[in-house]
């Protein structure tokens, strides 16, 4: 194996800077703002390192990208923790992260031949979020207190979460309560103006949005742990992980980095301000 | 399945609210574009773009302004019934004879008497194929009110589309396409009894 | 009833926005119980100077009496009221039945039901229309000669004691026309309205008229009884205006309207 490789590098050597790069790390995202922006950190954090990367973003979906990882087609890219024990394995959510994290990357070693690296802090899971004048008008902070507080507020949120298992039909067997007075579904874009025009008390979000950071919202603690944990990881196919350890060694130095508030940022910025991802990916290394 | 019903409810007053918002701004707009050529002009071109707007982008564009909810979708929504109505009471009134208005004139109607007598019964028929027009496409463009949490049966639409949900697709939709038609029946009715009268 | 008297003195019309004269220096006494033909080819101010009497054109100059009174000093609509007024295109009112058209006036009068229902069917017998047959059709309905003939009901519904007429015949055949300009004659002669008729047809102004205005460019040429007109033409351009059809009508001049109106 070593040594086919190591002939097809060679042969491979003029065609280097091509995009067809046998020996660049390709590099996949999913096809939404947060993953594009991880995406771009990982692949710039290798590059930096000197490994040429490939990237092949923008994968429909989360079958699409494991499907692309298990043939070969990408190397590695950005998974949730959640998403893989929910939406690949088919398991119940696991709201301690460690715990998440430790089911997803057995089985994902035992099945897709997939190694998971070492989880980033922020987690982006579901959320409840308000602004920090409602949150003290109500006193709100917790998950149980807007269970308790609900028939005085209004929800904004999406169709998804009313009709998704973890959604509010969820909340509401997990916690009792949500009873709100007013339930009233958004565009995703456009929920938290309902919030902000103080049309709305209460929002569904993903606790990395970056609408938190850029418009001062609270984030409401999940005090009994309903919301399973949403760590991302670097995912990477166990065999490239095998030829080129050094994969692991840089990811995992910037993977610690990446918080619930620099993600919140990230997002902002290229949501608000339209910025790039890859510059917004390079601001974040630099910084 | 109540809730369903409740949407259908919603959608309903949206585009009830958005069809008379518009007809007590269209009518007048409509009369004054007959009777002036310089207002007609400016009335008629704006009416003319309005019409080809899409409802969404229109929807989109008022946001800073009015924000989110149920009153922005109806202005929304009233904004572009107006072109319909405003094009066809002018077209309506324009083709009174002016042999008519002669006659009317000449025998000691006042203008008032005028307009209530001769021209509303002449432009009424006209008239009643722009608020048809203007029906049909709000209850249709009504579906959009659910982006900014208005409700109605977009919600469903939505919820078919995100849930993965074809069959309740179908039935949010088949759902509109009922309403739009028998507006559209109800109105030609009322039209055609209206001109008999 | 009371026939209006009908004076003008130095009426003037300008074109609008122009300094030109549609209708210049008219003076022209009209008698009760008369009717008077207008006579004069299209854009001769005819038509303008018909419609300076209910106001429909507003006058420049001069001013109009009826019945002693200048009509200035009258309501605009209570004077078109009391004032009958049939157009060429009759302007029946195609939303209202035939009853309901010559309803108007009265109705905008304030007549009561009865008395208006009564009236319509006196009117549709008085034009020659049977009203059981007529008085629910739609204007639609009608051919050009019965549209015209319920334009006359509806002008005289209310007992105007002026009548003025635009050309109302010259939409309708010449066997229909003919027929109509004898109904009219009996008409009038039988209510005595001071009557206003605008015509280009010097055939029809020789059939109709107790005397003939001519009017070119805005001001009368000659005004008399249509023999005056024949045997003493004013100016070389009456003389032409009368005698074009000489040849074919000869034989009708000296007998005017007795031969018309012997049975």
């Amino acid at each position: 194996m070593k040594r086919t490789r190591a002939l097809a590098l060679i042969a491979a050597a003029p065609l280097a800077g091509c995009a067809f790069d046998p020996s660049a790390i390709r590099v996949g995202s999913k096809n939404f703002t947060e993953s594009f922006v991880i995406a771009e950190i990982y692949a710039q954090s290798l590059e930096s390192a000197g490994m040429r990367v490939a990237r092949l973003f923008n994968l429909g979906s989360t079958q699409i990208a494991i499907a692309a990882l298990e043939r070969g087609n990408i190397d590695l890219y950005p998974e949730y923790t959640g998403t893989a024990l929910i939406d690949v394995l088919h398991l119940p959510p696991i709201n301690s992260s460690r715990n998440a994290y430790a089911v997803v990357s057995k089985a994902f070693a035992k099945r897709y031949g997939a190694v998971w690296l070492t989880p980033s802090p922020m987690n982006d899971s579901q959320a409840l979020a308000t602004t920090h004048a409602i949150a003290a008008r109500h006193r709100l902070a917790t998950l149980s207190d807007v269970a308790r507080a609900a028939p005085a507020l209004r929800l904004a949120t999406i169709q998804e979460f009313l009709a998704r298992p973890d959604g509010l039909p969820g909340l509401q067997h997990f916690y009792g309560g949500f009873d709100f007075r007013e339930v009233r579904t958004y565009d995703i874009a456009l929920k938290y103006r309902a919030l902000l025009e103080g049309k709305a008390d209460v929002a569904s979000a993903f606790s990395t949005d970056g609408a938190i950071a850029s418009d001062g919202l609270l984030v409401l603690r999940d005090d009994r742990h309903f919301w399973s944990a949403y760590n991302v990881a670097p995912v990477v196919r166990a065999a490239t992980l095998a030829a080129r350890p050094q994969i692991a060694r840089v990811l995992d130095a910037v993977s610690p980095r990446i918080t619930d508030r620099a993600a919140q940022a990230l997002n902002a910025a290229v949501e608000n301000d339209q910025a790039d991802p890859a510059d917004v990916a390079a601001g974040f290394l630099r910084s | 399945m109540g809730d369903f019903t409740a949407h259908v409810g919603e959608h309903l007053a949206l585009a009830l609210s958005a069809l008379t918002l518009a007809l007590s701004a269209g009518l007048p707009l409509g009369v004054l574009a007959a009777e002036s050529t310089r207002v007609r002009g400016a009335v008629l071109a704006l009416a003319g773009i309005g019409r080809t707007l899409p409802s969404l982008a229109v929807l989109m564009l008022l946001l800073p302004w009015l924000g989110v909810g149920a009153a922005p979708a109806i202005v929304a929504l009233a904004l572009l019934a107006i072109p319909p109505i405003v094009i066809a009471v002018d077209l309506g009134i324009r083709g009174v004879p002016s042999a008519m208005l002669d006659a009317a004139a000449g025998m000691g109607m006042t203008r008032r008497q005028r307009f209530v007598r001769v021209v509303v019964p002449f432009a009424l028929p006209l008239s009643f194929a722009g608020l048809r027009t203007a029906a049909t496409e709000t209850i249709a463009s009504a579906t959009l009110a659910t982006f900014i949490g208005a409700g109605g049966l977009g919600d469903e639409i939505v919820r078919g589309l995100q849930t993965d949900d074809p069959a309740l697709l179908f039935e949010a939709a088949a759902a509109v396409a009922v309403l739009a038609l028998g507006a559209d029946l109800l109105l030609g009715f009322a039209g055609r009894r209206a001109a008999n009268a | 009833m009371n026939p209006a008297a009908l004076r003008f003195d130095g009426v003037a019309v300008r074109y609008p926005g122009s300094d030109r004269y549609a209708v210049q220096g008219v003076t022209l006494d009209v008698r009760g119980g008369e009717l008077v033909v207008l006579l004069g080819p299209s854009g001769s101010g005819k038509s303008t100077l018909l419609r300076t009497v209910n106001r429909l054109v507003a006058r420049d100059a001069g001013r109009i009496f009826l019945d002693g009174k200048d009509i200035d000093e009258l309501d605009a609509v209570e004077l078109r009221r009391s004032i009958g007024y049939v157009i060429q295109a009759v302007g029946l009112f195609t939303n209202m039945t035939v009853a309901q058209n010559v309803s108007v006036v009265p109705s905008l009068l304030g007549w009561s039901r009865s008395e208006t229902a009564a009236r319509v069917d006196e009117l549709l017998q008085l034009v020659g229309l049977d009203p059981a047959r007529y008085r629910e059709r739609r204007p639609s309905e009608l051919s050009g000669g019965e549209a015209q003939r319920v334009g006359v009901a509806r002008a005289i519904a209310a007992r105007p004691r002026a009548l003025l007429m635009d050309e109302p015949f010259g939409a309708v055949d010449v066997v229909v026309r003919t027929a109509l300009q004898r109904e009219l004659i009996r008409i009038v002669a039988e209510l005595h309205t001071t009557t206003l008729f605008v015509t280009h047809d010097v055939e029809e102004a020789f059939r109709l008229a107790d005397r003939i205005v001519v009017v070119r460019d805005g001001r009368i040429e000659q005004a008399g009884a249509p023999f005056e007109l024949f045997e003493q033409p004013a100016t070389p351009y009456v003389r032409e205006l009368i005698h074009a059809g000489d040849d074919v009508y000869r034989q009708y001049f000296t007998r005017g309207r007795e031969i018309l109106r012997s049975p």
